[in-house]
């Protein structure tokens, strides 16, 4: 949700910003598009499709993620040339590193879920194992997380009304997104 | 039913192409922003 938020945030900027200054908008022209929806093909079916996520194991989930990371690293890398894409880049490959080193999962440090959830929900989960079978995130103690700088350590403000964790990484990639659709590409209309 | 595929055909030559690419791009964008980060927001757990 909070990427998604990027992504419709820097579209409307980015049509605003054009219409304001009399061009016409257009989103940023992909190469090898194809990648994209190959690379999510692997974990959509194992993290967001109820009836095929229930049937994989963690290992087989873990390793979906990891293909459909690095299809989508490939895909990044081709279209490096595109504003934004260097900062996304850079945000894909934190995430990915933070999985790689910790088993397969993005590591969620049970002091934020602390901060995230009240004692009960916490109670029915369990520490070294995945948060659920719809979750990218493994539940770890701070002190066995490799790179816990990049794992999802950080939560918005108590006043915030949509409770979530977010990485490092996933600052970049909403951010390269963003950068991206508010640049596009822009061709003066007549 | 040949006038339903007549107006299906209608409406589908109104479609525009740019547009068609715009949400493209902007789904493919989606996707992979989706698939890239990693956030977690707890109203997924116990399904």
């Amino acid at each position: 949700m909070p990427l998604l938020f990027a992504v419709v945030s820097g579209s409307l900027t980015g049509i605003g910003i054009s219409k304001f200054r009399g061009y016409a908008w257009s989103p940023p022209g992909f190469r090898f598009v194809w990648l994209i929806f190959l690379g999510f093909l692997p974990q959509w079916l194992a993290v967001y499709l109820p009836p095929t996520r229930h049937l994989l194991t963690d290992a087989q989930a873990s390793a979906c993620l990891v293909i459909s990371l690095v299809l989508l690293l490939f895909f990044s890398i081709a279209n490096l040339r595109l504003p934004g894409m260097p900062i996304l880049l850079l945000g894909l490959g934190c995430n990915l590193a933070v999985i790689l080193a910790n088993g397969g999962f993005m590591p969620l440090p049970v002091e934020t879920a602390h901060n995230l959830v009240n004692q009960t929900i916490l109670d029915g989960l369990t520490v070294g194992e995945r948060i659920s079978s719809a979750s990218k995130d493994i539940l770890l103690p701070e002190a066995q997380i490799i790179l816990p700088w990049l794992a999802d350590r950080f939560v918005p403000p108590p006043s915030f009304p949509y409770r979530f964790a977010f990485s490092l990484g996933d600052v970049f990639i909403s951010a390269g997104a963003f950068w991206m659709l508010l640049k596009g590409s822009t061709v003066k209309s007549f | 039913m040949k006038k339903l595929i007549n107006q299906t055909v209608f409406f589908a030559s109104k479609i525009n192409k740019t547009h068609l690419q715009f949400a493209l791009m902007v789904v493919a964008l989606a996707l992979l922003v989706l698939g890239a980060g990693a956030p977690e927001d707890f109203s997924k757990v116990g399904r």
